[in-house]
């Protein structure tokens, strides 16, 4: 395979003039097979840049379809890959033996709806954003987005990362862009300057990246979460997410559309997914998502069909109010091993109800499973009953465009177990007290069920051609000071 | 007319990047005008430096220096 000839030319090239391997290595990808193997062949590589965050169909569109880096799905921050697939971490001996790191610490709102390129601790990412003054040559933005990264060491064990990782061919004499030289020589010195600054502080630690995989390695434990809670810092809106990853999953809720997950990456089925020439994905090293709102729509969606989301709907005497149009905020807190976002109350109106709601996130470390609570805090009617529709429309894919979704098995475990074979013809199956609802997708391996509180009806549904996916569900009704718990799953099929 | 080449600086078609594509546009000598090979902008110098201000305006907190990052 031509991948490992150019890692031996390379390494021995590095033996021959330094007289020992390196211990850390790099890439604009590696895949598992590429990490596995350099790992076998010189045990003394500790730590590899081994992606870049979201570089994917939007930084190829930017490029005007000329820059064939398409690797979204990742973890954001540092993280042990497993032998089985780069994106997703490890979560026990399935170590790869190597810690990754991304080509950049990015902009975790900014750049999953832009361009990555232009919001990331590479100085002149901001220049190629255009994000800076042109009279006075200033760019806060680059000082914010450090510092919104080192504000995550308080979700995080009192660590965050941070990085930048430029080669001198970025201060090109010629300039870059609208960019003169001396723009993009401020821009780094700039930029080194901040990080010195926080040095001499006391608010920064630098490290090689081989000293970094060594303190990685003795701060973080294979089930621990990376956890960001972020929130916009270019637009001037307020919106705010927040990004989880485990070996188990990466999942993105959206506290601006009511504690909706918007992204959801099963890395639960460790996907074998080679890249290269050769393999069944030349290009195409992304893992595969269940849920996107921006390849596969969220909430909105042009007159037909549904779009991938997961949230609920409020229903109340034919009126219905989804909690994705509900905007809010959210506090992440620590219980033990389950992180617990929790969100601040919203009120849902009807036109002759009021419905005072809070909704809590619960990811349980190790368990492959995100617990949702809807608590009924108030009601303007306090004998009053609505009804809530959890929900999970999904699909599966890696880029823009419909994956085929014959085949897909939709299960809802009624006292008599119904199944779908999806076929598009937009068939629907319901129990009431489901004991799961259920989707098994061979094409990515991944099983992705909900459970739910006693006393629920579930549902699956299948879609059609015009509106490719499958829903997962569940509906109860509920009264004042009620609890509506379901739980989503994610596995790998057998 | 002569073919185009390369202006003093890359300035990149602020059409194009107001929608996500960076291009690199081309600068014709006759007309002093740079163009866009991708869609139909034109523009002196001038207009680009103006356009480009105009592309920053969805940056509303380009700058302000933010110290909180929650909402506590
Ligand atoms: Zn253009």
């Amino acid at each position: 395979m031509e991948r490992k000839k150019i890692v031996d030319d390379v390494f021995s090239k590095f033996n021959e003039i330094f007289g020992f391997y390196p211990e850390s290595t790099g890439s604009y990808y590696m895949d598992a097979d590429l990490t596995n193997y350099i790992k076998a062949a010189y045990p003394s590589v500790k730590c590899a840049i081994a992606t870049c965050w979201e570089e994917g169909p939007k930084a190829y569109h930017t490029c005007n379809n000329s820059w064939y880096t398409l690797f979204d799905g990742g973890p954001w921050a540092p993280w042990i890959p497993s032998k089985q697939n780069t994106h997703a971490p490890a979560a026990n001996k399935e170590d790869s033996g190597i810690v990754a790191i991304p080509h950049l610490s990015r902009d975790l709102i900014a750049c999953y709806d832009g361009n990555g390129s232009n919001f990331g601790t590479h100085p002149q990412n901001v220049l190629r954003g255009m994000i800076y003054d042109t009279k006075t040559w200033e760019f806060p933005y680059l000082y914010n987005l450090i510092d919104q990264y080192r504000a995550q060491e308080k979700y995080n064990n009192g660590y965050a990362y941070n990085m930048m990782f430029v080669g001198p061919g970025w201060m090109n004499k010629m300039g870059r862009w609208e960019a003169p030289y001396e723009l993009l020589l401020k821009s780094y010195s700039d930029g080194c300057k901040y990080y010195g600054d926080l040095k001499k502080e006391g608010k920064l630690i630098d490290m090689t990246m081989a000293e970094f995989a060594d303190y990685y390695r003795t701060k973080k434990t294979y089930t621990e979460p990376e956890c960001a809670l972020w929130r916009d810092i270019l637009y001037g809106s307020d919106k705010q997410i927040f990004w989880y990853t485990d070996p188990y999953m990466r999942a993105g809720v959206n506290m601006d559309q009511g504690g909706a997950i918007f992204d959801l990456r099963p890395y639960a089925a460790k996907l074998k997914w080679e890249v290269g020439i050769g393999t069944k994905h030349v290009q195409d090293a992304s893992y595969p998502f269940l849920i996107q709102e921006k390849y596969r729509a969220g909430y909105f969606t042009h007159y037909a069909g549904e779009g991938t989301i997961r949230s609920a709907k409020i229903c109340h005497n034919g009126e219905e109010v989804d909690l994705c149009l509900c905007r809010t905020k959210a506090q992440l807190s620590r219980e033990g091993d389950t992180r617990i976002l929790t969100l601040h109350p919203v009120e849902v109106e009807f036109c002759d109800l009021t419905v005072k709601l809070q909704t809590r996130i619960y990811f349980e470390e190790g368990t492959g499973t995100i617990r949702i609570a809807r608590e009924i805090l108030e009601m303007s009617n306090p004998d009053a009953e609505v009804e809530i529709n959890e929900y999970m429309v999904a699909c599966y894919g890696t880029t823009e465009y419909p994956e085929d979704m014959s085949g897909i098995l939709l299960r809802c475990e009624g006292e008599e177990p119904e199944e779908i074979i999806y076929e598009y013809r937009c068939r629907e199956k319901s129990a009431a007290g489901a004991k799961s609802v259920s989707a098994v997708i061979p094409a990515i391996g991944t099983k992705v069920s909900m459970e739910a509180s006693k006393g629920a009806e579930g549902y699956i549904r299948e879609g059609y051609a015009f509106s490719p996916m499958f829903t997962l569900g569940y509906k109860k009704k509920v009264s004042d000071k009620e609890v509506f718990e379901t739980w989503l799953k994610l596995e790998k099929a057998d | 007319m002569a073919q185009a080449g390369k202006g003093r600086l890359n300035y990149r078609c602020p059409s194009c990047f107001m929608r996500d594509l960076d291009i690199d546009m081309f600068y014709d000598k006759e007309k002093d005008e740079y163009y866009c090979l991708r869609c139909q902008y034109t523009g002196k110098e001038a207009d680009i430096l103006k356009d480009n201000e105009q592309v920053r305006t969805k940056y509303k907190a380009m700058y302000q220096r933010y110290s909180e990052f929650d909402f506590e």
